[in-house]
């Protein structure tokens, strides 16, 4: 019997995800297909948005043999008027899992690009082409690229890079993939139609693989004003996380050669003449505020050494022992190592804590995180059970995860800033919706901003009734993101809330041609899954959304009355006019008379019954 | 003195028939002049909701309250019924004038002739309940019939009213599978009769062996087949032969709770017809089968179901079956839980009914 050895093997991002493809949405050629047309338009529309230009989005889905059926290969080209990339970013960008520049926190369709390199190497598994790009950043030139990825060690294999001129600034991305169009197409249109209404300010084309060309031109000039990226709110963090601000807030110290000598001096406007020791720390005292982290340093570190530049460049910075106060160091000269006293009343000494050990907790609180003042952190650090000036570079684990709880526990923080967010706002989208349905009637309502576990969040939502507008509603539109979700609609919060509205309540009534277009705006969507398909039911978010779509019922409710009443007053005067000559007929004969009463001033009377 | 009852008889549906005519076209009038007046015409309708029926002690009948609700042609969720209901009285004028007579399903479809719209016969139903609540009148008195069908064999002569047969004579005893009781039978005038006795038995297969047997001739009786729960035409008759002809009537039925009640509408009317009083024969008499003739004829029986049950306890509450023998056999029905129908005494042969059991009631019936 051998010997059974098991083998623990680090796998790369790529190989991850190749095995785990069903969670992005590549579980089957329809969906692949349908993934990837939107992984790749929305990269588009969020590389415009971010420039602030009018995106003019390009989609083209055309099978390499045209006889043959589907499943079958098919090659996806989407071109956008972007800003391009940079040629030296592409085959990182294209040919690595893991790598873009979409990390900061602000809204944005897609999170790291990571959906595009999925859809890419979906592409090549299924029919082993390579990704085409080309870009050109300039207006001038255009880089093309052919490239493979290596999944194994995460990598890109460049095949073909050629540059040519270029008239126009953009990217497209080509990749050849296996789809079945004949499934897909239903909802690949439907995506682009819904994404035309979400971002009324883009020009999308689609040509189908029919020979259809489906064309949304924009019908708004003005781009929503772009999101800000901002720093994190204390409620939306984990330890995790602190972990790698604190090491962001930690300066290592800097290695002191003849560069960094000669930086120190000039910073100091010191003449190569005349450096003595004395000199050179009455200078750095006058100069202190203008000096860089790094040049304060040093200047730290020569105050307790009592050297000068000659004698600084002879040694070498072994340990700072902050607790003990002591500073060790090599001397090349004696070649031993040699420790000397460190002040602790000394500025210096408060400036070399700070490098080693971090911030103070206060200060970390207030630097590092979005609407969190000095007084706050103070309070904070009470209620955490720290005290404020704690270095956060001596946080043991134990206490980074007391922190951590406590950051989510605590309740004075101010709400998350919403300037992350970017809704599309209320004009847009009843614009958008009076385009798409010609409604008889139309209400949208932007909510303000809220949040749940940090994460800021808007609630956008629309509601039109009669006109174009199909029965048998509500008809739902949802988005995220200005991304519209079209699978997985049952398990969705939006849907959810829908469906517990009591729409007799608000006069609806029967099949009624109405629809709900629903947009949430927010630094992280709380999706169900990776296929970004259905909102999970977040009680703070599911709130905002009974509030909004109240908020339009009623408005609804309002508009139906008010058709009803005219509805009732016109049915009543046809009632009128039905039945009493009817009446008048039937009494004559009764009555044994010839003629018929006179009942005009009756008719007369029953229209005027009816406006009282 | 045959001939001058006949002419009177005669004379007293003319009178009948005038009356209704003149009823209908008074409310013709009215409506023909609040028209010409610029006025909305109204009807009054007696209540028939359950609140508003009542039972008189004295009638010994349920009797409709003071109760009234108004249809306005102003009101316009009224509008659709009140001329619905303008348009029945129109044509139950129509149908008088010309002395022909109609059913209720064919008032359903004789509407749409009319540009008169009912969803379904049951709104057309409740209309003529409406116009006979109007007139107090039952609806066969403005032609309009039930299309149950029950009836009668025994000797007794009538004379038709109807177009086409007046004048003509008949003996309801010459044909033995009985004759069906129509409209041509209710209209027609009651001459002469031999017998002494009306016999009203719920079932036709009873009917028929009672024929069969010659009970009419044995018992000098008519029979009369109510078919179960006997139609308003055959109570009409019912009355009439016990009011003209000054005849008893006894009630045969099956022995459950159901067949009590056939016998106690014959007597004294229903709930559904209160706004009626001519349909009650307050003297006739229920002889069975009764719970307590299950034990003393040893009758092969069924358990009852729930529902019997049930229709005991509601029967326990009306005030009809307060007192008496009514009172008495529903609480034995409820203490045996068990029925018996009047086929059961075909066990000890197929003319025992006829030969012991009638014999034995008709003595009883006369003590009751």
């Amino acid at each position: 019997m051998s010997l059974l050895k098991e083998k623990f093997n680090q796998i790369s991002p790529s190989e991850f995800f190749y095995s785990n493809r069903d969670l992005a949405g590549f579980s089957n050629p329809t969906r692949s297909l349908y993934t990837a047309v939107r992984e790749f338009v929305e990269n588009a529309l969020d590389a415009c948005d971010q420039k602030g230009i009018l995106p003019n989005i390009h989609l083209t889905i055309k099978p390499v043999e045209q006889d043959k059926s589907d499943p079958r290969a098919y090659i996806l080209t989407v071109k956008d008027n972007g800003p391009g990339m940079e040629a030296k970013h592409v085959p990182l960008a294209f040919g690595t899992v893991l790598y873009g520049s979409k990390f900061g926190l602000k809204q944005a369709r897609g999170m790291f690009g990571l959906g595009a390199t999925m859809a890419i190497l979906y592409g090549q598994i299924t029919t082993n082409k390579p990704v085409v790009v080309k870009s050109c950043v300039d207006g001038k030139t255009q880089d093309e690229f052919e490239l493979l990825l290596d999944i194994q060690k995460n990598k890109p294999v460049i095949l073909k890079h050629n540059t040519r001129p270029a008239s126009r600034k953009g990217l497209s991305v080509s990749i050849c993939l296996e789809g079945d169009y004949s499934k897909a197409g239903t909802k690949i249109r439907d995506y682009v139609y819904e994404t035309s209404l979400i971002t009324p300010y883009a020009t999308i084309t689609f040509d189908d693989p029919k020979g259809q060309k489906f064309h949304h031109a924009k019908f708004v000039s003005d781009i929503p004003p772009p999101p800000t990226i901002i720093r994190p709110h204390p409620h939306g963090i984990d330890v995790e996380r602190i972990r790698r601000m604190i090491l962001e807030s930690q300066f290592e110290i800097p290695t002191i050669d003849d560069k960094m000598i000669e930086k120190v001096r000039k910073d100091l406007g010191l003449s190569k003449k005349n450096l003595g020791f004395t000199v050179i720390m009455q200078k750095a005292r006058k100069k202190w505020k203008h000096l860089s982290r790094q040049v304060r340093v040093v200047v730290a570190l020569m105050s307790f050494l009592k050297m000068d530049f000659e004698r600084l460049s002879k040694i070498k910075i072994e340990d700072i022992d902050v607790p003990n106060r002591k500073l060790h160091y090599w001397d090349f000269g004696d070649s031993q190592s040699k420790t000397v006293e460190m002040e602790s009343e000394s500025q210096y000494y408060k400036q070399l804590t700070n490098t080693v050990q971090g911030e103070p907790l206060n200060t970390f609180l207030t630097k590092r995180f979005q609407r969190v003042g000095p007084t706050t952190a103070v309070k904070f650090a009470t209620f955490a059970g720290f005290k404020p000036e704690k270095r956060m570079g001596t946080m043991t684990n134990q206490e980074l995860v007391k922190l951590s709880e406590s950051l989510q526990k605590f309740e004075d923080f101010m709400s998350p800033d919403p300037s992350c967010l970017a809704p599309l706002g209320e004009g847009p989208l009843e614009k958008g919706i009076k385009k798409f349905f010609n409604p008889d009637f139309t209400a949208v309502v932007q909510r303000p901003a809220s949040a749940y576990s940090g994460f800021p969040f808007v609630i956008e939502m629309g509601i039109a009734y009669g006109g174009d507008i199909k029965p048998g509603g509500p008809h739902v539109y949802r988005y995220a993101n200005r991304i519209p979700l079209l699978y997985d609609e049952g398990s969705d919060v939006v849907l959810k809330v829908v469906n517990e509205t009591d729409w007799g309540r608000y006069k609806v009534k029967g099949e009624p041609p109405f629809i709900i277009v629903s947009h949430i705006c927010s630094t992280r969507i709380p999706y169900k899954t990776a296929g970004k398909e259905n909102v999970a039911d977040r009680p703070e978010i599911e709130r905002e959304l009974r509030l909004a779509l109240q908020y339009l019922s009623r408005k609804l409710s309002a508009y139906m009355s008010k058709k009803g009443q005219a509805e009732m007053a016109k049915k009543r005067a046809n009632l009128y006019a039905k039945y009493v000559p009817l009446i008048s007929q039937f009494c004559t004969e009764l009555a044994g008379k010839k003629k018929e009463p006179n009942y005009k001033q009756m008719l007369e009377e029953g229209m005027r019954v009816e406006k009282q | 003195m045959k001939s001058s009852k006949k002419r009177n008889s005669a004379k007293k549906a003319q009178e009948k028939q005038k009356n209704i005519l003149e009823i209908l076209k008074g409310h013709g009038a009215k409506i023909y002049r609040d028209l010409d007046d610029g006025q909305f015409p109204k009807f009054s309708i007696p209540s028939r909701s359950v609140s508003n029926i009542v039972y008189d002690k004295e009638l010994r009948q349920y009797i409709l309250g003071n109760t009234a609700s108004v249809r306005s042609s102003r009101n316009s969720s009224q509008l659709r019924s009140f001329t619905q209901l303008m348009w029945l009285a129109f044509f139950a004028n129509r149908l008088s004038q010309e002395k022909k007579s109609s059913t209720l399903r064919d008032v359903y479809y004789s509407s749409q002739a009319f540009a008169i719209e009912f969803d379904d016969q049951s709104e057309s139903d409740n209309i003529i309940v409406d116009l006979e609540a109007v007139l107090s009148k039952p609806r066969e008195d403005f032609h309009i019939f039930p299309e149950e069908r029950s009836s009668i064999f025994g000797d007794l002569n009538i004379e038709y009213t109807i177009p086409g047969y007046e004048g003509k004579t008949m003996n309801l005893s010459n044909h033995p599978d009985g004759y069906a009781i129509g409209p041509s039978l209710t209209t027609s005038e009651l001459l002469d009769t031999s017998a002494e006795i009306v016999i009203a038995i719920e079932k036709g297969g009873l009917f028929t062996r009672f024929v069969e047997e010659q009970v009419d001739k044995k018992f000098k009786a008519i029979i009369i087949n109510t078919g179960g729960q006997a139609p308003r035409s055959t109570r009409t008759l019912l009355k009439r032969i016990h009011d003209e002809m000054s005849l008893p009537v006894i009630v045969l039925t099956d022995g459950d709770v159901y067949g009590e009640h056939i016998a106690m509408v014959i007597k004294s009317g229903s709930a559904n017809a209160a706004h009626l009083r001519e349909l009650t024969v307050p003297d006739a008499k229920w002889v069975g089968v009764w719970a307590t003739d299950i034990e003393k004829f040893k009758l092969p029986t069924i358990p009852m179901t729930e529902s019997d049950i049930k229709r005991c306890h509601d029967l326990k509450n009306d005030p009809r079956y307060a007192d008496g023998i009514w009172k008495k056999e529903l609480e034995v029905f409820l203490r045996i839980k068990r029925k018996a129908e009047l086929e059961a005494f075909s066990k000890y042969g197929l003319t025992n009914i006829t030969d012991k059991y009638l014999p034995q009631k008709l003595e009883l019936a006369k003590s009751l």
